[in-house]
């Protein structure tokens, strides 16, 4: 019986240095773990390569870093996701960093043949969306409204989990039409055609960021988000398509 | 002693680290929301669709992968390995990796997508879809142990049959296919349970909408930030599924009792052959 505490003990003991080595790892000039939205992708890696970087749809991110996940810093397509961390004290308060617009795109081949928006209404069209939840999701909802066009949302054939799931499928010619940033139709700009909404007709796209808490590195993570909202970061953000983010605080 | 206490403490921390997960999931809702959680139209129409898609596929499965067994586990070649080799691949395969082949296959701009649209065939975004993933990953788990449950058979029985004056067909249906039945379920029974499970080809070939693509899997990934709670509840639909499977596997090879079909994540027993 002694033998087996012993043993207990052994192991215990033995995985002690394991941990303190680990959490001795994240000393200043390791790289932050950053949690971005999929339509930062690009543009996040080509600012700062030397990142680690999580993109996926803002409201998985989020559902992540309620759930503990370790990350540094949140970007998020809405400010919806930063703002309900915020307030649940998951993050520090965050500032909007950059804008954007919605695009419809079309597969250059454009099998059902989309010309404007409202050919979506006309045509039979197999028309691809981000989820409800997904921010692009709920621009995609509000571009509708807005045109009155509410209807062709009966012609949804898949919600995807993020805005790039979107572009891939129409990229790949599976999809029709689909509704994504003007930043990833222009990754993809060789595979589809981009038709563009009218401005009276966009939504407030608007990116925030914040550092994370439970973030055990939030110096670094702060000097992170200066250096996005610094000259560098922003053109950086607008070489990829970005817009400046809005001056009035709201 | 030192060494019992060692291989005690290793197995109980195995164990509790396979199961947590599993506990957890029924642990973090209280069972009546679970079921509550269940009745709603996202779960309800998942459980439809995905009852629907997997039948379909076992159809396939069992109809088209019974013969391939039979005739992989009754040759003798060199192309016998490549065959194999080639019925296992999606077997190992990342589903993403199954995804991006279904896609450049049979979509829309893949391969065969220009001659299927001759046809008047389009299946991008349809259940058709759905039952090609599964079926693609599906698969392997039951012709793999079809092969073996065929190969397994003590060659003087189909022989002596031959002599008996029976024709090849007679064979395999008299003698080769009761004798493998043990295995041949269970096969079927494992590639039920990976299909009902499958997730990564299915959302890149076939997308996600409710009722129509959604299926289990599909929707605990799409609840999963909308109500965590009905992602919960579907995960414990799945964990009661996967875990009714492999028992029936188990009890699948205690029932047969002829053949001696090595049965994967069956009892394992002493015999030795």
């Amino acid at each position: 019986m002694r033998n087996r505490l012993a043993a207990l003990l052994l192991v215990l003991v033995a995985t002690v240095p394991l941990a303190a080595t680990a959490t001795a790892g994240q000393q200043a000039n390791a790289p932050l773990t950053i949690y971005a939205a999929a339509s930062l992708t690009d543009a996040f890696r080509t600012f700062d390569a030397g990142q680690n970087y999580s993109f996926a749809g803002s409201n998985a991110l989020e559902t992540q870093i309620r759930n503990g996940a370790p990350a540094d810093v949140f970007a998020s397509a809405a400010p919806l996701n930063t703002q309900r961390l915020f307030r649940a004290g998951l993050v520090e308060k965050p500032v909007t960093f950059t804008a954007n617009r919605l695009a419809l795109i079309v597969p250059r081949a454009n099998p059902a043949g989309i010309r404007t928006i409202y050919d979506l209404r006309s045509k039979p069209v197999k028309l691809v969306v981000a989820g409800p939840a997904v921010p692009v999701g709920g621009y995609t909802i509000t571009v509708l409204r807005k045109m009155g066009l509410s209807s062709v949302l009966g012609k949804v054939v898949s919600r995807e989990s993020d805005v790039r799931a979107v572009t891939g499928k129409i990229a790949l010619g599976q999809g029709d039409a689909g509704f994504v940033y003007v930043t990833d139709a222009r990754a993809v700009s060789d595979q589809v055609t981009v038709i563009r909404i009218p401005a009276w007709a966009q939504p407030r796209v608007r990116y925030e960021i914040a550092v994370v808490a439970r973030s055990s590195n939030r110096a670094a993570a702060r000097a992170f988000i200066n250096s996005v909202l610094s000259a560098r970061g922003q053109t950086a953000l607008k070489n990829a398509g970005f817009l400046p983010a809005p001056k009035a605080a709201s | 002693m030192l060494f019992r206490a060692t291989l005690f403490l290793a197995t109980g921390v195995a164990l509790a680290f396979l199961a947590l997960p599993v506990i957890a999931i029924f642990a973090r809702v209280p069972p009546d929301e679970l079921v509550a959680s269940l009745g709603t139209e996202a779960a309800k129409d998942a459980l439809v669709v995905t009852a629907k898609t997997n039948a379909i596929s076992m159809v396939l499965i069992l109809a088209f992968g019974t013969p391939a067994a039979y005739w992989i586990a009754t040759r003798s070649s060199r192309l016998r390995d490549a065959v194999v080799t080639l019925v296992e691949l999606p077997l190992v395969l990342p589903p993403a990796v199954a995804g991006i082949g279904l896609l450049a296959a049979f979509g829309r701009l893949g391969l065969l997508g220009g001659t299927m649209e001759a046809f008047g065939i389009d299946i991008a975004f349809t259940q058709v879809a759905v039952v090609l993933a599964v079926t693609f990953v599906a698969s392997p788990f039951y012709v793999r142990t079809a092969v073996a449950a065929f190969e397994s058979i003590d060659p003087t029985l189909p022989s002596a049959a031959r002599t008996l004056g029976a024709g090849p067909a007679r064979v395999f249906g008299r003698i080769s296919l009761p004798l493998a039945a043990g295995g041949l379920g269970a096969g079927a029974a494992l590639a039920f349970a990976r299909g009902i499970g499958e997730f990564g080809a299915t959302i890149m070939f076939a997308g996600s909408l409710q009722g129509t693509t959604q299926t289990l899997s599909l929707a605990v990934y799409e609840q999963f930030d909308l109500d965590f709670d009905v992602a919960l509840a579907i995960s414990a639909v799945l964990v009661v599924i996967s875990g009714t499977v492999l028992l029936s596997v188990k009890l699948l090879s205690r029932w047969r009792s002829g053949s001696t079909t090595p049965i994967p994540f069956a009892p394992s027993t002493p015999t030795s052959r």
